[in-house]
């Protein structure tokens, strides 16, 4: 058969948003791919520089829909390294149980959308239904069950409720049975296994040199996780490893891909209940809004030449916020905004990944690098 | 012929009455000569006579073609349904009906929305008071159900079982009011065609399908091989459907259809034949009796194998998961359907659900005995309960026992949907040529051989005890060796264990800056 260009998207089952993958084909066989970002540019750096430190937080909400609390709070540690503010232990505790509730919740929705990719949909609805149990425990949390605006400069918006860390941990244990289910029908499935391994391999060396962080490198054998490689918030008090797997001498396949999530979600789950039991003041105590044990004070002004930044890392990557103080002439406003976003980097990369491959296998490679094209086109 | 005790008698029936008003309208025919002037004269009766026997074999067949075709339209509702909520138990969810269900029953005795309420002149009133009674009789009154709706496990009771069965007339309505459109660069010719081609010849499937003992409209002496050639005439039709869209997925799809085609029709040929070699006839109707009179075992425990290699061929068939590359939604948004819409989609849709039906009754036709309840002769020669088996025996019809099996059968069409990914094109290939074919001819020799040593060298047709255990049990076995196979070093030499590396654990401050 002659070659020929597929484009696949913007509205394609493949893309998990709104972009095109241009594809060209010899048969069945990938060829050459071409990704067209940028249907959904919002211009979200452009509107923070009009909005004042507090209100950026509920923009930064909406730049993932799966991970909306990870990107708040990635700003929110750039905010209050620009503004030199104090965080109280309890607070970093409180944002370090939301932050990897919401890293659950967004790998079960990787998760869930990867069983489709290849043809199975059982595989999303108990993903869902696992997901549910962080959404609730989310909206607990932040009074809303996407967009939670939780983090506050200075700490969190309010202390754990009553009860939250006995559900929550009531939940996790069962989600931590739970996931062996999504291994019975995954890891022991052979058909699963035939089309995940020895497909789309990354090389970790392309990739560092591409910028690709998060999961993705670390199923390659890079031992990149900014939450361990640079502790920020309370992560160097846990018990943890990160998760990095062994791959092959070609690189990273996609059933890497799918085992570093997996044993990312049981990290996570292990880390939540470490904080709880370690919470300065007991994760049974409650504190109102407002209180210098959550929140401390912070200055709603920068000084003009003042710079934060911070690395964070995202459910997808290493996010990065970049923000200038304003000065007397903008007000509370910052002079300048800018966002690093994993998933802009990962998906040129991910296009290249296909060639060589099937058509079949484009779901596939495209999935397991889990794009989210909010957070991409911004 | 089989099982001729079965008191649903359709055939019998129709040709009773149909002989029988042929005779009465011979009867009212005038006896005697009517003149016809310069042509001569002509008798009604005897001339009617003459053609009689002719018109009462078209009438019959006409007559019973309906019944087959009502019978088998009206069954296949059932299959959709199991589709439905099977698969819903199986994700453990309330399926698509939830919300219509909600209108009645809520839950902890809350309807979604009180419709009835807002009707003119309270006409409305009395569907609230049945919902009311509804509620306090079969809603969800108890603590554990608000505790199982935090847990996300649904309330599964009889209400959950019943809404939704006609769920699929619904869909055929919304289907058939839908605008048709064509695409202008499509060849418009065969883009027409394609469904054509495909549904009648799903539908000309069933001709050949007894469902019972008497409930058959053809019944050639050939009547597998043509059956057989009939059902795979549609991938023909997907690849027209496919090339003619104009379109590059459905081309893709088109192509995948055909590559497909001659990986599991050969290995499917070669595991019919099989059946018919064992069962010494082409004729569906002498298959099923082979199973119930002559060697008084189903052939499922005579050729596993084979029937084991039938199901996984017949699945690739009727184009479910985990072969239905030539729709694959994830890369190819659906293939070969892209361009269709409304009423043909519609009845493509349908003919899909045909083809995996018949594939189950076919299954159930030629490996599960057919219409014979399960160890029937066993059980009716039981000491004194055998009676009560005999009386159950003679009571349930054929057509119930065999569409029984038949939705069993489908019912683990969806469970392998629901617990399996989709294969790629060169899988499925490598699989067809390397593994089924292979399989296939070893299954055919083994029938070759039971055909030859068991049933054409003993004058009596005896059954040897030995056989069907042996080889029902080495199948089982080999199963066991071949496919649980947890051997550690052939795990670690086929396939890549992979586990989490634990590197150097980070210390508080080390790599602060």
């Amino acid at each position: 058969m002659a070659e020929m260009w597929i484009s696949m998207g913007p509205q394609h089952p493949m893309t998990h948003g709104l972009w095109t993958l241009k594809v060209k084909i010899d048969g069945e066989t990938v060829v050459d791919t071409e990704p067209d970002l940028g249907y959904i540019h919002r211009g979200v750096e452009k509107i923070c520089e009009a909005r004042d430190f507090t209100q950026i937080t509920t923009y930064c909400d909406r730049l993932c829909y799966a991970s909306a609390n990870t990107w708040s709070h990635s700003y929110i540690y750039a905010a209050e390294d620009l503004l030199g503010v104090e965080v109280p232990e309890r607070a970093e505790y409180i944002r370090l149980i939301a932050v990897e509730i919401q890293r659950i919740a967004s790998h079960l929705m990787w998760l869930g959308a990867y069983g489709p990719d290849i043809g199975n949909l059982s595989v999303l609805v108990w993903c869902l239904r696992e997901r549910e149990l962080m959404m609730d425990l989310l909206q607990e949390l932040g009074g809303s069950r996407m967009h939670y605006n939780f983090p506050r400069i200075g700490g969190v918006k309010r202390d754990l409720p009553y009860g939250f860390s006995q559900r929550a941990q009531a939940k996790l244990k069962l989600f931590l049975n739970r996931i062996q289910e999504y291994e019975a029908l995954f890891d022991e499935s052979t058909v699963f296994l035939v089309r995940s391994q020895g497909v789309g391999y990354a090389k970790p060396e392309e990739m560092i040199n591409h910028g690709v962080t998060g999961p993705n490198v670390r199923a390659a054998g890079v031992d990149y996780d900014i939450r361990w490689s640079h502790p920020y918030s309370v992560y160097s008090e846990l018990d943890w490893q990160p998760s990095v797997e062994r791959p092959s001498i070609k690189g990273a396949d996609c059933y890497d891909r799918y085992r570093i999530r997996v044993e990312e979600m049981r990290m996570s789950a292990s880390m939540v209940l470490q904080a709880l039991d370690k919470m300065p003041g007991g994760s049974e105590t409650y504190h109102e809004p407002g209180d210098p044990k959550i929140l401390a004070k912070a200055p709603s002004r920068a000084p003009e030449g003042t710079y934060g930044s911070h690395h964070f890392e995202d459910s997808r990557g290493e996010s990065m916020f970049y923000i200038a103080g304003g000065g007397e002439g903008r007000g509370k406003m910052p002079y300048r905004v800018s966002i690093r976003s994993p998933m802009f980097i990962t998906i040129p990369y991910a296009s290249k990944c296909m060639i060589g491959y099937k058509v079949a296998d484009i779901p596939a490679i495209m999935g397991s690098f889990d794009p989210c094209i909010g957070e991409t086109d911004r | 012929m089989a099982g001729t005790s079965d008191w649903l008698d359709i055939r019998g029936w129709m040709e009773s009455i149909v002989g029988w008003s042929m005779d009465q309208v011979h009867d009212l025919l005038p006896s005697s000569d009517i003149g016809l002037g310069p042509i001569g004269s002509i008798n009604p009766q005897s001339g009617f006579s003459n053609i009689q026997g002719a018109l009462e074999t078209f009438l019959f067949t006409t007559i019973m073609c309906t019944i087959v075709f009502a019978t088998m339209m009206l069954t296949l509702m059932v299959v959709p349904y199991i589709e439905r909520k099977f698969i819903a138990r199986l994700m453990d969810r309330l399926g698509a009906t939830t919300s219509l269900r909600s209108l009645w029953i809520g839950e902890g005795h809350t309807t979604a929305g009180q419709w009835w309420n807002q009707l003119p002149f309270g006409i409305g009133a009395p569907i609230g008071w049945i919902n009311g009674i509804l509620n306090s009789t079969f809603g969800n009154k108890s603590k554990h159900v608000a505790v199982d709706r935090v847990h996300n496990r649904g309330y599964h009771g009889i209400w959950f079982l019943f809404p939704g069965f006609f769920q699929a007339l619904a869909d055929f309505l919304k289907f058939a009011t839908k605008e048709h459109m064509v695409p202008t660069k499509a060849d418009r010719l065969v883009f027409e065609a394609a469904p054509v081609i495909i549904i009648a010849t799903t539908i000309m499937v069933y001709a050949f399908i007894p469902f019972g003992p008497h409930i058959w409209a053809a019944n050639p002496e050939l009547s597998l091989v043509f059956m057989m050639a009939v059902f795979g005439v549609a991938p023909l039709g997907v690849f027209f459907a496919g090339w003619s869209s104009n379109n590059k997925y459905t081309l893709i799809g088109g192509m995948r259809s055909a590559a497909q085609l001659t990986a599991y029709e050969i290995p499917l040929l070669i595991s019919v034949l099989a059946i018919a070699v064992i069962s010494g006839s082409f004729n569906i109707l002498e298959i099923v009796d082979f199973q119930i009179e002559t060697s008084n075992t189903w052939n499922l425990f005579i050729m596993p194998l084979g029937a084991a290699l039938f199901l996984i061929t017949m699945i690739a068939e009727v184009e479910r998961i985990p072969f239905d590359m030539p729709e694959a939604e994830a890369e190819l948004v659906e293939g070969w359907w892209t361009e269709y819409g409304g009423i043909r989609w519609g009845l493509m849709f349908a003919v899909e659900m045909m083809r995996a039906y018949a594939a189950c009754i076919l299954f159930a036709l030629f490996f599960l005995g057919g219409w014979q309840l399960p160890f029937e002769d066993t059980l009716v020669g039981l000491p004194y309960i055998g009676v009560v088996f005999d009386l159950l025996a003679n009571a349930t019809p054929g057509m119930v026992v065999l569409l029984l099996k038949a939705y069993l059968m489908f019912a683990f069409f969806v469970w392998v949907r629901a617990s399996l990914h989709r294969v790629r094109t060169d899988q499925i290939l490598e699989f067809g040529w390397r593994w089924l074919l292979p399989a296939s001819m070893v299954n055919l020799a083994i029938a070759i051989w039971l055909r030859l040593e068991v049933w054409d060298s003993t004058v009596s047709g005896g059954w040897p005890v030995w056989v069907v255990p042996v080889l029902f049990g080495s199948f089982i076995i080999a199963f066991i060796v071949l496919a649980l196979d947890e051997d550690e070093e052939t795990l670690e030499l086929n396939r890549r264990m992979y586990h989490t590396q634990t590197l150097e654990k980070a210390s508080p401050g080390t790599h602060r800056d």
